[in-house]
């Protein structure tokens, strides 16, 4: 009987240790193709001669910034200078963060860019808020800051993944596979840090600075562009560049007002 | 050799199985902890933390969601150790082997707990896993009560008996168990809600009393709500059958009372989870509250079948010579 016991309990033993033998490896998983997992086929792009610019205007009272409460971190709490809110961020009546892309069919290939995009964690916020990548795009991510910090990613079209940066220098880097629109990132240490991304197959994408200016230099011809924010409801709007011209498109996007009876 | 272990009683196997089952609810209220604060991504890695062995991660680093995730491994890996004493304590004290085997069985669910919190963290918290993980550490929890109930002394020797069977139908032991059975499928749909995120697929209580099927989420969360009526009504039938019997029975009434007691905290929590929008603490406290429900549940069905049957006194129950002796 005590044989029994001791064999029961050795193939516990030995089914725990296969459990502590798992994941030590914290880095990202690499993307399955290298990118251009679904670049379009097509002609090669003509050159952008074009461009398409404007302004994404806030109307209303912009909700004030809150402040963030990071007593659960003492390094954050000590070294974050504008511990508030990014969400809704407006200057000059206009609305920053806004990813601005080309949202209707783009029929051509484009090469992907060698240039890395770089996110970094930094006073516990991640800068850029928002930005954009093209599918297959090298995109570093730092951690800049002296705690840690850890990287998920909640895509749903590419590979979900989840990364820890201990240490205050860690870079890692990934690509992704395939267009996703919007990718939110999020550290689960630090409940207020998010960053969305947007990863596309060509280059006719951009994000609103401050003051809401925007430009995406694209190729003549019609194009449906919509406007994205994490608050706020997208909006679409078609419009038709000519070779070398410039055309205005402005957005609004509306502040909250009192719920409807 | 002491008078208690002369009698067939290992009182400290039965208080450690007590504290060991205390532990638990305590390692269930921190782990509700985790999903309460959404902390269960904050440790990317498993076994390890950052890299670190478990043990060694400096406490200077348990910051923000770590704390929560990270002690709840603490916790839990504490939970196992005193498990594995209680497998070996059982083992080699415990004469009646199905006892035995039945700390056994606590042990590798134990082990197997830990693989799945291991798994869902690595997989990234799928539903299913982190489900089957909530829902194992309520059936951890019962093997413990009831290897804490069979080493009692009560259970030993001073179960009364209550006949064969009481009045009324079904019998109360079955009423019992279906009880346990309705807490247990209602503590999976909880586990289910939370962790699809459904939790607020209905945001306000207790109207609407049907709310508008426009999605999975909202079924869940319904079933949750008719699963909870359905647990209070088998409660209060249980409460009032054992009052109106057997309430001149401690072993019984006591457990019952407790229920009900709880069922009264429990809904409140549950409303106050809704009206808080997830407020970490009543969300929580919702979590340890319904663990301890279908333990004072389970304890009441084994008492209940243990004080129907036709037992033998603890003279069958002699001290064990030790193997090594």
């Amino acid at each position: 009987m005590q044989k029994r016991f001791l064999i029961v309990c050795s193939v516990s033993l030995l089914l725990a240790l296969a459990g502590c033998g798992g994941n030590t490896d914290t880095g990202i998983p690499p993307a399955s193709t290298g990118g251009a997992g679904n670049a379009p086929t097509g002609p090669v792009a003509p050159p952008a001669t074009a461009s398409v610019a404007g302004k994404i205007m806030f109307e209303g009272t912009p909700p004030p910034p809150t402040k963030i409460q990071m007593a659960a971190d003492p390094y954050c709490a000590k070294n974050s200078k504008d511990p508030v809110t990014e969400d809704v961020k407006v200057t000059d009546g206009g609305l920053e963060n806004v990813i601005v892309y080309v949202s209707s069919p783009v029929n051509a290939a484009f090469p992907t860019p060698t240039q890395t995009v770089e996110i970094d964690q930094s006073g516990c916020h991640y800068a850029p808020h928002a930005f954009t990548i093209m599918v297959g795009q090298p995109l570093k991510i730092k951690n800049s800051d002296e705690t840690l910090h850890n990287i998920h990613a909640f895509a749903e079209t590419n590979p979900q993944f989840n990364v820890g940066q201990p240490v205050k220098g860690m870079v890692n880097e990934t690509k992704f596979d395939k267009a996703e629109m919007p990718l939110p990132f999020k550290c689960d240490v630090h409940k207020w840090m998010s960053s969305f991304a947007g990863v596309f197959t060509h280059p006719y994408h951009t994000v609103s600075k401050a003051g809401g200016a925007y430009e995406i230099k694209l190729a003549p011809g019609t194009y449906e562009i919509t406007a994205w924010h994490e608050k706020f409801p997208p909006q679409k709007q078609t419009i038709e560049v000519k070779d070398g011209g410039k055309a205005d498109l402005n957005f609004t996007f509306k502040a909250a007002g009192p719920a409807a009876d | 050799m002491s008078e208690h272990d002369l009698a067939g009683e290992n009182i400290g196997l039965h208080r450690f199985a007590v504290f060991t089952a205390l532990t638990t609810v305590f390692l269930i209220f921190v782990g509700g902890l985790v999903t309460s604060t959404e902390s269960g991504l904050s440790v990317p890695d498993w076994p390890t933390t950052y890299g670190w062995n478990m043990f060694t991660f400096p406490i200077s680093k348990w910051v923000g969601g770590i704390r929560y995730e990270h002690g709840h491994r603490l916790l839990a890996s504490g939970v196992g150790f005193l498990t594995v004493i209680l497998a070996f304590w059982t083992w080699f004290r415990e004469k009646r082997k199905w006892v035995r085997w039945l700390a056994v069985a606590a042990l590798g669910t134990v082990i197997a707990q830990g693989v799945l919190g291991g798994l869902t963290v690595i997989f990234l918290l799928p539903a299913p896993i982190s489900t089957a993980h909530a829902c194992l550490a309520q059936t951890f929890f019962c093997l413990v009560i009831s290897i804490a109930l069979f080493t009692s002394p009560a259970w030993k020797r001073e179960l009364p008996s209550i006949g064969e069977s009481g009045p009324g139908a079904p019998r109360m032991p079955v009423l019992c168990a279906l009880t346990t059975v309705a807490v247990y499928v209602q503590l999976i749909l909880g586990a289910l809600m939370r962790h699809t995120d459904a939790g607020l697929a209905v945001r306000t209580f207790p109207f609407p009393l049907i709310p508008p099927f426009d999605s999975e989420k909202v079924a869940i969360h319904f079933a949750h709500r008719v699963g909870a009526l359905v647990v209070a009504t088998m409660i209060v039938w249980t409460f009032s059958r054992i009052y109106s019997h057997y309430s001149h029975h401690r072993l019984l009434f006591r457990p019952a009372m407790t229920m009900l007691a709880l069922l009264v905290l429990q809904i409140a929590l549950g409303a106050f989870t809704v009206w808080t929008a997830k407020g970490v603490l009543p969300t929580t406290a919702h979590v340890a509250t319904g663990a301890l429900i279908l333990g004072a549940s389970f304890l009441l069905t084994l008492r209940a079948f243990g004080m129907v049957s036709k037992r033998q006194p603890a003279a069958i129950y002699p001290f064990r010579e030790p193997a090594w002796k």
